[in-house]
């Protein structure tokens, strides 16, 4: 092998490798513009002309709700879970990570422990409680969990995080008579920032692409969320709604693709930066 | 947990060789910041709104599942009802009926159904005897819904235990939808109410013989494998004498004839008569039968989506009766869907109010004309009936003659297991067809899981 | 994760040698516990009105008849025995499950761990190869590529076309109860992203040095690999391994997407999460849901403990760090 072919054989592959995987994206994209007879007849990946007017029947939405409304139920949903993952992962995080008190370490193994909890162990008397609460069929089973720190595993990544941060600001903040409070706010949560825009980052993706617990909590039209929209576009059309049914998949992946976009270096370097080690 | 977990792990260890701390542009933190701010108060807002609602009259909710057609006319029809009944404002809530099932199984087990609820035929048991409904009797004998233009045996499909808990809404019959021009080339005769399995077998046969090749290139049919219908194999048990369900806790059939039905139809598929196991399979709306592939000249299908079919094959499609057991019909007049009003319900007699609206209203009648198959009510059936044409009429028209061939009357409500035994019947009859078990195994197999589902 | 094992022991020691007496230090404790508390609390709340209570619910639930309408009725393990030596379909569901993690963990990692050597062969463009092969895992977990999927492995679609012009008549995957699962396998492993990431990291962080010995010593590549590589890489594989185990055996969405809801065709595509949902909310039987959830959480945890005494042979920590 000469060095040309070194150098290049491995792009070669990257290259060809990724035409394979993502030929799906592009397939979604390419049949989201065919026109209806094309979609399942033709392998041709290219439409013979754009059907723009998927696009404007996918904007309709569903049962009388339009793609706005549901984007709009779908952004709440997903902003809320930021937020309270955030703030309450990071609050808990902070305890477990800096302060002292009795049972920490039994509470903190609970804490990792939940994170292997199988989901569906939870979930029916979860339903019960907040039936009972009359929350269903609104969006506080899918935010207030969120704010309670549910999801241990943004607790656990934030605790190592702050793990290994450096204690000198926070012991020379508490000398100048900061509280824990003040600490926490003024010095740990912004050095600890790039962990809680991990956290961020994947509780927006993970709440955006959730369905199991979307369809089970959300029942009226209005409150859907795109993915149940999707859900159940599919179930009420033919196969000759398959291009503004691809369309509407189009828009519902399009804020992910825009949040990838936006944050991918940051995303790809913290996790290039992983010093795993078991 | 959704698989991207661990990806973030990385971050944990920010201080590793491997470089300092990520950070973030001000603008990416920014938009993260904003969205979450943003939503904070959106969310606070919109929650107050949503949960406060309209206070200054009474709020009924009504769930019911269906298609966009059926979606507006009911609310065409729900706002004249308002109209009529100042006050009163009716929150609606819809959806494709899997879901729908599950949505409705949920509410019920801690706040209640909804004031007034569309039903299955298949659900009455479970939500009467689990009191998720409650009896309408006396809202019925005060004349609050009126049931004298309704049938009176048609009506008992809503009885629990003797007691009324729901009203049908419409009335549905099951029916065959073919293809005459394949018929007439075939030489078959039109099919008659009559008509046998046996005449349905040899129909079939003919068909394939003809040689003819789907727009695909595939082999083409007589009809599609209704050996995973439910609804098929009861009327097959019918036509023989039998009934699904002796009770609300017994089958009504063993497995020899479970095994008969399934073997049968085995053959005729094994023999290319009828369609092959992966197009059955694929079969899930009228597009993805076989005939709406056009691979195969027949489906086994009801009166209420059949339109359907000549809109998307053609003026040569037509409805023709079941096949029979030597000329005894096994078909009969079942509920599409039924109306109930929720156990918890804080204004039954609005909700009674309601349904008696959508029920016996000429105006509602004809605003929602067939949507949920022939109203119930024969005064604006007929009324209705006059404005049909083409596919409409003709379903009208067979239900018709079918009254007059003579059918049994209709059963009960099936039991609470019988929405599980439904997805049995067709998932295992297509173990079968996929070669995983013989008629003889498949029929055990259901009858145990029949058995042990009618047990709890 | 790991932290499971080894947090126990130490919280033992807590409890019994914490031998500061009571009384006179009292007030300085509670001092200092009191904003821990504070900062806890949101979570505290959580875990006992979210995860602890709904669990101890749920494992009486699983004891009962519970089915969403009526009260629940005590039926002691009925459940249990009906699930192992009746249900066909309980077996079935494992079986689909086992078969599915057998399949796509290996292949997803193996994909995974390739991926990430070529990207470190990469002199140039590391980064652009690593955001693109890592996006198809952003949105392969959405219904709409589920959807996708569906429409790529059906009859007619583009998997089956590209297979028939090399000469490999399947059909659509979709239909096929044969086929099915590998198509649900096919996705998940498609989305190796994560696993690549973790990888390419552990990749970076072996030492050149070693190699350049190992080649003054004439190993060849082959060599290389399996002397060098693979050892100092097993915690990244372990830590990768045990965590794929954990979340292919909840699959639940791709699965429900492409079969449309009934894990067909003929259950084959019917996983244990699918199986459980289809108990509990569709045939109302909640106290079998119940039990099937707590099986689950006893197999998984069951085998998340086999993995870490196995580990012990196979993985290889360069330092004290290995936990």
């Amino acid at each position: 092998m000469n060095i040309a072919t070194k150098r290049w054989l491995p792009h070669t592959v990257s290259a060809a490798a990724l035409l394979v995987l993502l030929y799906p994206l592009a397939w979604l994209l390419a049949t989201s513009l065919k026109p209806a007879d094309e979609v399942m007849t033709s392998l041709d990946l290219w439409p013979s002309h754009l059907e723009w007017s998927n696009y404007t029947t996918a904007l309709d939405g569903v049962s009388g709700v339009t793609v706005t409304h549901l984007l709009g139920n779908t952004l709440l949903i997903a902003g809320g879970a930021v937020l309270g993952n955030v703030l309450s992962c990071s609050l808990a995080a902070y305890a477990f990570a800096r302060l002292r008190f009795r049972m920490s370490k039994v509470m903190f193994a609970f804490m990792v422990a939940t994170l292997m909890l199988p989901h569906h162990v939870v979930l029916i008397p979860q339903y019960i409680i907040f039936n009972r609460l009359g929350l269903v069929d609104s969006f506080w089973p899918l935010i207030l969990p969120k704010f309670l720190a549910t999801e241990a595993f943004f607790v656990f990544l934030i605790v190592q995080f702050m793990r290994g941060l450096p204690r000198e600001l926070e012991e020379s903040a508490r000398i100048d008579g900061c509280g824990p409070f003040r600490t926490y706010w003024s010095i740990t949560l912004p050095l600890a920032r790039p962990a809680l825009i991990t956290t961020a980052i994947f509780t927006f993706i993970w709440t955006w692409n959730d369905f199991f617990t979307q369809m089970i909590y959300l029942f009226a039209p209005e409150k859907y969320t795109i993915t149940l929209a999707l859900s159940s576009f599919v179930d009420q059309s033919s196969t000759s709604a398959y291009g503004p049914m691809f369309a509407m998949s189009v828009i519902s992946v399009l804020p992910i693709v825009l949040f990838f976009f936006v944050f991918q270096r940051y995303l790809v370097q913290g996790m290039a930066t992983s010093g795993l080690k078991g | 947990m959704v698989s991207t977990t661990h990806a973030a792990v990385g971050v944990s260890r920010p201080r590793d060789k491997g470089g300092r701390p990520p950070r973030p542009s001000r603008r990416a933190v920014l938009a993260v910041a904003a969205v979450g701010l943003s939503t904070a108060l959106t969310g606070t807002l919109s929650a107050c709104s949503a949960a406060s609602g309209d206070t200054s009259g009474i709020t009924l909710r009504f769930s019911w599942w269906g298609n966009d057609d059926r979606a507006a006319r009911t609310e065409k029809a729900i706002r004249l009802f308002e109209k009529e009944h100042p006050g009163v404002t009716v929150r609606t809530s819809n959806g494709d009926f899997t879901s729908y099932l599950q949505k409705l199984a949920t509410q019920a087990a801690g706040g209640g159904v909804p004031d007034v609820v569309q039903l299955d035929y298949r659900q009455i048991s479970q939500y009467a005897g689990g009191k998720a409904i409650m009896p309408l009797d006396g809202v019925i004998e005060d004349r609050t819904i009126r049931t004298s233009d309704m049938d009176k045996d048609f009506l008992r499909t809503g009885t629990y235990q003797g007691r009324q808990f729901a009203l049908p809404m419409g009335r549905g019959i099951t029916g065959y939808a073919y293809d005459s021009a394949v018929y007439r080339q075939a030489g078959i005769p039109t099919p008659q109410p009559s008509w046998t399995w046996q005449d349905w077998a040899k129909a079939n046969k003919k068909i394939a013989a003809l040689g003819m090749k789907s727009p695909d290139g595939r082999h083409f049919t007589g009809a599609n494998d209704g050996g995973g219908n439910e609804d098929v194999f009861e009327t097959w048990l019918r036509g023989r004498g039998k009934n699904l369900y002796a009770d609300q806790t017994k089958l009504g059939f063993t497995e020899d004839d479970l095994t008969a039905f399934w073997s049968f139809l085995n053959t005729l598929r094994e023999e290319g008569a009828i369609a092959q196991a992966r197009d059955t399979v694929q079969a899930k709306s009228t597009e993805t039968s076989p005939i709406g592939r056009r691979l195969g000249a027949a489906d086994f299908t009801w009166d209420a989506p059949f339109p359907g079919y000549t809109a998307l094959l053609g003026e040569n499609i037509h409805f023709a009766p079941v096949p029979t057991t030597g000329g005894h019909q096994g078909t009969y007049f079942k509920p599409s869907m039924l109306l109930g009003i929720g156990s918890r319900s804080k204004h039954p007699k609005e909700a009674a109010q309601l349904i008696d609206f959508l029920l016996n209203d000429p105006r509602a009648g004809d605003i929602l004309g067939f949507s949920r198959s022939t109203p119930p009510n024969r005064k604006i059936a007929a009324r209705v009936a006059k404005t049909l044409e083409g596919a409409e009429r003709e379903i009208y028209d067979y239900a018709q003659t079918m009254e007059k061939y003579g059918l049994d009357i209709p059963p009960t409500a099936p039991p609470p297991g019988d929405l599980a035994i439904q997805t049995a019947f067709k998932r295992i009859h297509q173990r079968m067809i996929y070669g995983m078990a013989t008629p003889r195994e498949a029929a055990r197999e259901f009858i145990d899981e029949a058995n042990r589902e009618l047990r709890s | 994760m790991s932290t499971v094992s080894t947090t126990r022991a130490p919280a033992r020691t807590v409890r019994t040698t914490d031998p500061r007496p009571r009384r006179s230090k009292r007030r300085p404790v509670r001092e200092r516990q009191w904003p821990a508390y504070v900062f806890l609390s949101p979570w505290m709340i959580g875990a006992v009105v979210l995860t602890l209570v709904p669990m101890a619910v749920s494992l009486y639930l699983s004891f009962t008849d519970y089915n969403l309408f009526d009260p629940p009725h005590w039926v002691g393990l009925r459940n249990y025995r009906e699930m192992l030596t009746e249900d066909p379909r309980y077996w079935r569901s494992v079986g689909t499950t086992m078969l599915y993690v057998v399949v796509a963990v290996p292949l997803k990692l193996g994909l995974a761990l390739g991926v990430a050597m070529l990207l470190k062969s990469l002199s140039r463009g590391r980064g652009f190869y690593r955001s693109a092969f890592y996006a198809p895992s952003l949105l392969g977990a959405s219904m709409s590529i589920a959807l996708v999927w569906k429409a790529l492995f059906n009859d007619g679609g583009t998997v089956a076309g590209v297979l028939d012009a090399v000469g490999i008549h399947t059909g659509g995957w979709v239909g096929n109860p044969h086929l099915a699962v590998y198509g649900v396998v096919l996705l998940t492993v498609w989305q190796f992203g994560a696993p690549m990431v973790i990888f390419l990291a552990g990749l970076q962080q072996i030492s050149p040095d070693l190699y350049e010995a190992a080649a003054l010593d004439g190993a060849g590549r082959r060599r290389q690999f399996m002397s060098i590589t693979v050892p100092m890489l097993s915690p990244v594989v372990f830590f990768n391994l045990v965590l794929e185990v954990i979340n292919s055996f909840q699959v639940f969405t791709p699965a429900f997407a492409i079969s449309g809801g009934d894990g067909g065709p003929a259950d084959s595509t019917m996983f244990y999460t699918l199986y459980l949902y289809e108990r509990g909310f569709t045939a109302s039987h909640m106290g079998y849901a119940a039990a099937m959830a707590w099986l689950l959480l006893i197999a998984v945890g069951a085998i998340t403990l086999i993995l870490f005494r196995t580990s012990r042979s196979w993985v290889f920590y360069a330092d004290e760090e290995g936990r």
